[in-house]
């Protein structure tokens, strides 16, 4: 692979100094004069029908400005349901959580106090919290049509994917393994809780959004607000992390701009904290059941999973179970049940579908190695993919070489021995698990100029969620344009100086946003070439929209994990004492900001296999752990040091060969850590988190026999 | 209100003192937290609330001020909503996640978790005072060369967590930086780099004197 002049080198983010010095602000730092505040009342239920909403004492309240609810704002929120229609406020209400009313006030004390004025006569409904109970005949009917979530074609039916003959697969097997395992509603908790901003120039519409994505923001609020495109701007400078749950536009967005309109003010609206883990959604929770065909030799012949994803009451996620592709087997089938119920809503966060599907499979791909007594990472080596779907080449795959090169980092050889070696009452395990993420090329956009003294304007409609895009572009673009860094300035963040960008999900802006630039630059700098730079106050201009194809081949980066842990099995407590993330994300176009995103994506994983959940009361409905502290998010004292390891395949496609980074970094993360349990006690914990309880009841099984 | 020394404020003494807080609150607005009865009437036909207010004087990063607060506001809503200091930010507005930290007195503390008529007489340091004359702190330039900051919403908290740290253990091990900084908490997980960080900024020297009248 070739050197580059800026990409590849380790810059700090151009906007760094923002970061350190409080200078960034975000959207609810915004403040303007007369500006209304508001705050949103939820229902304590999580299944009820509203009979009643009384208004008169808190509109009573002096300072309240304006009210919502079900009674008096039909706006549907097109992107928080694919399949039903979701109103801003609904009626019956399907979660604990869900939002019954919105109060505009003077200030935050009369809005918060507003809530405690208005009564509501709610009927409670049966509710059902799991999504195998759900689908249950008897079971409550949280959309009418039933529990089981229609898919695209608007059936109720299971998402089904089968390759080969499963049946076939497993006659040819000399042994099989089944098994079945659960994982948790997790919050994607980042800081920044849910803010919008919303004011009426005319009949323009001005939103402060905190969001993934500008563009896909402003359309959507366009649409649902019924006005538009071009009469919404959507202003997003700094974000304060999602990880995939600020996609889109959000309900706080329309409920803002919709008290703005009738209040006739400036109106800016915040979540709380306990809403944010209540009423956003999260990780969606599954049931998997998994059974395995294997030879003798080790290789694989079936991999059959029935899996079932807790939606929540509204279809926002897609909801699949992902991870099988990561193995070469000729026979495979996959049936998802997308399933409706009354806990908070699930949908997308980092890697939406995998790191709980790698994590059972890949639990499960660890009890065949055990049982054939095999070195999981020679297991691994033996079946990994090497055509997606045994069919379809890939563009470049360096997974052999995350496999070999993130053990001989990790000391895999050294480290490894059968499980429960360990006598002592510290138990000592490794573990590894291995994914992959697509990594696809589509449209988006970029606008570049330059001026008379050689400085070039980057117009890139991204919003940097943390991910340092606003860096990346600025890198890609010195590398094609040929100039230093000093001379780039980006211009990002707002929809009326920045066109179209793919937003911040899917892992895409580098490779769909950095390729426009890059087709950009190559025109300004034609254009320089026949006209030389412009003169006076004279600039050339560069717009691409370059929508790249894949052809016959299938493009992906792939990763490896490996984790070490102790486990005190006296107090069940799990101690990560090593780890190392192997990735192949192609060309790394920042090594510095790459590696941020690798290492908190890892201990993110960790969190979720070791401690993070939204925990539900079984006889209420009612989320129990909401909040830092009760979910049980990774800390400082939580995080181990992890070790990265590049692999940096040589792609023909995307900037300067760049594949997608940020989501892959959490996906074999929780499996490696899961099954460096079971390698230290030789037991296995098979319900995510593996919490003290759980461990401590798998070590004590047979004990009392 | 109480009013005792908050030099030393402990998790036990904030309960307690903001138990004070609402008993002081319910005397003028009655029916804070409570269901809707007769008396809000008494609230709802008066004028616009007005609750108690207190004249007090602090030093924000260097200057004295002096101003006129009400009772029930939160030191970070006192910053950022009222001396347009927006470095400090709310994450949780309930004590678990830092983004908020600030110096007290040199001392750092959660700033939603302090009452702003509480700082009479004290000493505070933002995020907006780390920098002195245009000078970063070397924890700033650490914190941009090991690339801590990824959304940066907590950055503001673990910079004055740091702060607050190396200012009374000048030369921490990295289970040190760990544990003084671990009410600080980071979604986007990058906690080895603000550890590094920190590290890094220790090693460069002993921290400028902006921590304001610290031990």
């Amino acid at each position: 692979m070739t050197t580059l002049n800026s990409v590849g080198h380790a810059t700090p983010r151009i906007d760094a100094l923002k970061r350190v010095t409080g200078g960034a602000t975000y959207t609810a730092d915004i403040a303007v004069p007369n500006m209304l505040y508001a705050r949103v009342l939820r229902s304590p239920h999580p299944h009820a029908r509203i009979r009643k909403i009384d208004l008169s004492k808190a509109q009573a309240l002096p300072g309240v400005k304006t009210i919502l609810t079900h009674d008096n704002c039909d706006i549907i929120w097109s992107s928080g349901d694919t399949r039903n229609k979701r109103y801003l406020f609904n009626n019956p209400v399907r979660f604990a959580g869900d939002a019954v009313a919105a109060v505009a006030a003077v200030d935050r004390y009369v809005a918060e106090e507003a809530l405690r004025l208005i009564e509501v006569d709610y009927e409670t409904l049966p509710f059902v919290l799991e999504p195998e109970e759900a689908l249950k005949p008897d079971a409550p009917e949280i959309q009418p049509g039933g529990n089981l979530s229609p898919n695209n074609q608007g059936k109720a039916e299971p998402a089904i994917e089968k390759r080969g003959n499963i049946e076939e697969g497993f006659k040819a097997a000399d042994h099989v393994f089944e098994d079945r395992y659960q994982t948790p509603h997790i919050n994607n908790a980042q800081l920044e809780p849910r803010a919008s901003m919303a004011h009426w120039e005319g009949d323009k519409l001005i939103v402060y959004a905190s969001t993934q994505g500008i563009a896909n923001c402003r359309t959507d609020i366009a649409k649902d607000m019924k006005i538009p495109v071009e009469k919404v701007q959507v202003i997003c400078q700094y974000m304060g992390g999602g990880f995939g749950n600020k996609n889109q536009c959000h309900d706080f967005d329309l409920m803002a701009a919709e008290l703005s309109k009738r209040a006739d003010a400036p109106v800016r609206l915040e979540f709380t904290r306990k809403e944010d883990f209540i009423s956003v959604h999260g990780r969606w929770p599954t049931v998997q059941y998994y059974k395995v065909g294997v030879k003798n030799d080790g290789m694989l012949t079936a991999i059959q999973m029935r899996g079932y994803s807790g939606m929540g009451p509204y279809r926002k996620g897609a909801g699949d179970i992902s991870g099988v592709e990561v193995y070469q087997v000729p026979h495979v089938e996959k049936t998802s049940y997308m399933v409706y119920t009354n806990k908070a809503v699930s949908a997308n966060f980092r890697a939406p579908a995998y790191p709980q599907g790698v994590f059972a499979l890949e639990s499960v791909m660890d009890d065949a190695a055990h049982g054939l007594k095999m070195d999981p990472l020679e297991f691994r080596l033996k079946n990994y993919t090497r055509k997606f779907r045994d069919q379809q080449p890939y563009s470049s795959s360096g997974l052999e070489d995350c496999l070999r090169k993130g053990a001989e980092r990790f000391g895999w050889k050294q480290r490894w021995r059968p499980a429960a070696a360990d006598t002592g009452v510290v138990k000592r395990g490794v573990g590894m698990g291995m994914g992959m993420f697509p990594s696809s090329l589509g449209r988006s956009n970029a606008i570049l100029r330059v001026d008379s003294k050689g400085n070039y304007d980057v117009h890139v409609g991204v919003t940097d969620c943390g991910t340092a895009a606003k860096t990346t572009m600025a890198l890609i673009a010195a590398e094609a344009l040929e100039a230093p860094l000093d001379r780039i300035t980006v211009i990002w963040g707002d929809t009326d100086t920045c066109p179209y960008s793919v937003g911040e999900s899917g892992s895409r802006t580098t490779v769909f946003t950095g390729q426009a630039v890059i087709e950009a630059a190559k025109d300004l700098k034609k254009q320089i070439a026949e006209k030389g730079l412009p003169k006076g106050d004279q600039f050339w201009r560069a717009d691409a929209a370059p929508n790249p194809q894949l052809r016959d081949l299938a493009r992906y980066s792939f990763t490896a994990h490996f984790a070490e842990v102790e486990v005190d099995t006296e107090t069940g407590h799990i101690r990560v004492t090593k780890f190392v993330a192997a990735h192949d994300s192609g060309r790394i176009v920042n090594p510095l900001t790459a590696e941020s995103q690798v290492k908190g994506g890892a201990t993110t994983g960790i969190g979720m296999a070791l401690h993070e959940q939204l925990l539900y009361d079984k006889r209420s409905g009612l989320p129990l752990t909401a909040g830092y502290y009760n979910a049980r998010i990774m800390t400082h004292m939580d995080a181990p040091e992890i070790e990265v390891v590049w692999v940096e395949t040589d792609d023909p496609y995307g900037p300067y060969g760049a594949k997608t980074l940020g989501e892959p970094t959490i996906i074999p993360a929780v499996a490696a850590v899961a099954n460096a349990f079971f390698n230290a006690t030789g037991k296995r914990v098979k319900e995510l988190p593996l919490t003290r309880d759980k461990v401590l009841g798998a070590l004590s099984e047979g004990a009392l026999a | 209100m109480s009013r005792k020394s908050s030099s030393k404020i402990s998790r036990r003494h904030f309960v307690e003192g903001t138990g004070a807080g609402l008993v002081a609150a319910a005397t003028v607005a009655p029916l804070k937290g409570q269901a809707p009865g007769a008396d809000v009437k008494n609230r709802t036909q008066g004028a616009p609330s007005s609750p108690p207010r207190t004249k007090i004087k602090f030093t924000i990063n260097g200057a004295e001020r002096g101003m006129e607060v009400e009772d029930h506001w939160t030191l970070v809503e006192l910053l950022r909503d009222h001396l347009g200091l927006t470095g400090s930010k709310i994450g949780c507005d309930r004590g678990e996640c830092g983004a908020c930290t600030v110096l007290l007195d040199g001392k750092s503390v959660y700033s939603c978790s302090q009452l702003g008529v509480w700082i009479d007489g004290k000493s505070i340091i933002t995020i907006e005072g780390l920098a002195k004359n245009g000078r970063l702190d070397p924890l700033q330039q650490a914190f941009i060369d090991h690339d801590g900051p990824q959304c940066g919403f907590c950055t503001s908290g673990q910079l004055m967590s740091a702060k607050a740290l190396l200012m009374h253990n000048p030369h921490p091990s990295a289970e040190e930086v760990r544990a003084g900084m671990t009410g600080n908490i980071c979604r986007c997980s990058n906690y080895n780099h603000y550890v590094e960080a920190v590290l890094a900024a220790s090693a460069a020297g002993p921290s400028t004197g902006s921590g304001g009248n610290a031990a």
